[in-house]
């Protein structure tokens, strides 16, 4: 008998054994990072992990924003989600957890004190829910600040407003001279959004919003702040503070800051990512812009000093249809280590780590902010329950559109916080 | 009984085998058309039906039946009926704009013959660009403040012309709905070309011999041949108008303030934004009964048109 083909057949079943054996375990992730900085130093973090943990494999998508929104409810919903995925935290989050869909870190922090302890405590704020911990912090510390152009205002002989009589008295000036004293692109309505929060922070303090959403005691969407916030804001509208179309610009394309760099609009109301945008799109503008906080409101009961924005943002989880959630957790702690850490700050990015070197100073300025900050408060759109940040978006831009009363609007939320809110 | 016990003289018994039955050839004919339409028309429909009656946000096991809830509070819903309202309109503009301009270009490009190649690429361009490539172009097109339109109406003085065009709520279904038009007038245009392509060269030559003018010939020949194909071309106007998402949602998003919300985008942001899927599928349930009463309608009249033509 010629013993030839049974080696060989042999050798064939060992070769597709040992193929077997080392097809790698695939970890999905996916996240939002698609600026050439953001994306490369997750690919480089998601190397280092493949390469300290062989036979696992990192699938990588990255989609835009809004669409990864969408994307993100439909695997959920299908029971398919990645491994591991980004989110804001939050009410949208919450939803997951509540269908038991997110894992729940506590105990591999628990195991790992020295890892937790480097973050800030409040960046686990947004992605805590019951005491357990359903994420970790991610990519960047933002505030919502105000841009301006620093050669429009020398020009005007204009300051930094610290209240909102200052700030109409600027509003005032700039309209005079022709310049539109704000961009501001409110298609999506999240952008329009920032206005309505720090007024509601800064004439009624962090705790109104805080009493609305968690149904304390005298919380309501129709607290007077909520009412008075929106008054404000329409004065503001009234005054022509806003370049023309603001309801109708897409923030996604740019129209807001394209107004900023024509010298068309002084000044900008944004999150803090603004400024890796500007730096990317239009260097030469760069130089000549600078941010101020949003200004106080007299008489107010919130702090000048309270921050809207987000200590850690993009924050990383683990689905429970995760396979291998321990390589997924080592995935996830790779992507915020020490280098990853570094990596972001060279790409203009606060890790909201409680050490940190900071040689740029605007930087410098941000995470001194948001680190002085009495409050800070999450987006209201990523933290209320998804039904009702879709009608505060609604109500924002009618608000702006002057077609609903504040009144009318804190009337229409609270109805509906009543009805969903338990 | 028995069937093979009565054994008949047009099909004699053979013995060994039996004819399959007569139905048999034409069901595994349509077999897998049926099971296809199943799966993806029937269940798809059904499903969503049945969802219109529950609270769910799409995610895990907590369904709640509601009965009726759902359809009572859309009955309820201004935004659902002002999108029906854009939806209408959208549709009225569609067969009043899109079809009379469609007809003129396929007369004249009729008409043209030789070098009526190039126009009619020309023409046929807008249906071959992606409805999002178009919704991107179109918001800088539209750009109050750097958009082509508004710069040459500042330019030649007409500043009075130049709108806020998206952001304004008078204007904004207005102006999404002319992008919807030109993006698919060469539909309607291919259509008619088609159409006139068999008008039958005599006919008109015997016209033209009997003394008919220009106009004369297309109010009554041109225009009774295409009959048929301007009452389909309504049809289909009406019945995607009814459905129409896609550019509107990428030039507004259904904004501002709902001013160009139609019923697919009020469905999209109720299941994808609001996580309110129950109530999404209510939506889009209501959306095709509205859709399939106005055809059915519209095809009883076309009917009761050709009876009488």
């Amino acid at each position: 008998m010629n013993p030839a083909p049974l080696c060989s057949a042999a050798l064939a079943f060992g070769l597709a054994t040992a193929a077997l054996a080392q097809e790698p375990k695939v970890i999905t992730e996916w996240d939002i990072q698609t600026q050439p900085g953001g994306s490369k130093l997750i690919q480089e973090a998601q190397a280092r992990f493949e390469k300290a943990n062989p036979g696992f494999k990192v699938q990588r998508t990255q989609i835009p924003n809004d669409a990864y929104k969408t994307k993100l409810k439909i695997a959920m919903g299908a029971n398919e989600p990645p491994c591991v995925f980004t989110s804001w935290g939050g009410g949208v989050l919450r939803e997951y957890i509540k269908a038991g869909q997110v894992v729940d870190l506590g105990p591999y922090l628990a195991k790992d004190p020295a890892f937790r302890e480097r973050f800030l405590p409040s960046a686990f704020d947004a992605i805590t829910w019951q005491g357990k911990t359903y994420g970790l912090p991610g990519e960047n510390t933002t505030a919502a600040v105000i841009y301006y152009n620093t050669e429009i205002f020398a020009k005007f002989g204009l300051a930094p407003p610290k209240t909102w009589p200052e700030l109409m008295k600027l509003v005032e000036t700039l309209k005079a001279n022709d310049v539109a004293p704000f961009a501001l692109a409110n298609k999506a309505k999240w952008p329009g959004s920032m206005y309505y929060m720090y007024l509601v922070d800064r004439i009624g303090g962090p705790e109104v919003f805080r009493k609305a959403i968690a149904r304390a005691p005298g919380g309501s969407f129709a607290d007077p702040a909520f009412v008075e916030a929106g008054k404000y804001l329409q004065e503001l509208v009234k005054a022509g503070a806003f370049a023309q179309g603001f309801n109708g610009l897409d923030y996604d394309i740019g129209a807001a800051r394209r107004l900023l760099y024509s010298g068309k609009a002084a000044m900008e109301l944004m999150g803090t990512w603004e400024s890796s945008n500007i730096k990317n799109e239009n260097p030469e503008f760069a130089k000549k812009v600078d941010f101020f906080p949003f200004p106080g409101v007299p008489g107010g009961k919130g702090q000048a000093g309270n921050v809207v924005g987000s200590v850690g943002q993009n924050f990383y989880s683990i689905s429970t249809a995760c396979k291998t959630p321990e390589a997924a957790y080592q995935l996830i702690t790779t992507m915020l280590d020490e280098a990853s850490v570094k990596a972001r700050l060279a790409d203009k990015r606060l890790v909201p780590v409680k050490e940190l070197t900071i040689a740029d100073a605007p930087m410098q300025r941000v995470m001194q902010l948001v680190a002085d900050a009495p409050a800070v408060q999450l987006w209201y759109d990523q933290e209320l329950p998804p039904q009702l940040a879709e009608l505060h978006k609604d109500t924002v831009q009618a608000l702006f559109g002057l077609s609903i009363t504040p009144e009318e609007a804190a009337q229409k939320m609270q109805a509906l916080a009543a009805q969903i809110l338990k | 009984m028995n069937r093979q016990a009565t054994p008949t003289a047009a099909a004699p018994w053979t013995g060994r085998r039996r004819h399959a039955p007569e139905w048999l050839a034409p069901a595994l004919f349509l077999a897998p058309a049926l099971a296809l339409l199943a799966v993806f028309l029937l269940y798809p429909l059904i499903e969503s039906l049945r969802l219109s009656l529950v609270e769910w946000n799409g995610l895990g096991k907590g369904r709640v039946d509601v009965g009726l809830d759902n359809w009572s509070a859309l009955l309820r819903d201004a935004q659902f009926w002002r999108a029906l309202g854009n939806n209408l309109l959208l549709a009225l503009m569609s067969v009043l704009v899109q079809l009379p301009i469609a007809l003129a270009l396929a007369l004249l490009l009729d008409k043209a013959g030789r070098g009526s190649r190039t126009l009619k690429i020309l023409y046929f361009l807008p249906l071959l660009f992606s409805s999002v490539a178009l919704g991107v172009i179109f918001k800088n097109i539209f750009d109050p403040h750097f958009g082509p339109i508004n710069t040459a109406l500042n330019a030649i003085g007409a500043t009075a012309l130049a709108q806020d065009w998206l952001g304004d709520r008078r204007f904004a279904l207005l102006t999404v709905t002319a992008v919807v038009c030109w993006q698919n007038i060469p539909f309607y245009m291919i259509l008619f070309l088609a159409a006139l392509a068999s008008f039958p060269p005599e006919l008109r030559e015997a016209a033209r011999l009997d003394g008919a003018s220009d106009a004369t010939i297309f109010w009554k020949i041109k225009l009774p041949h295409l009959q048929g194909t301007v009452r389909t071309a309504a049809m289909l106007a009406v019945i995607g108008s009814l459905r129409y998402f896609d550019l509107i949602y990428v030039m507004t998003g259904g904004g501002p303030e709902g001013a160009s919300e139609l019923m697919a985008t009020y469905m999209y942001r109720t299941v994808f934004s609001s996580f309110q899927l129950g109530y999404g599928s209510t939506v889009a349930s209501a959306m095709f009964l509205v859709v399939a009463l106005i055809a059915a309608f519209g095809m009883r009249l076309t009917k009761r048109f050709e009876t009488r033509v």
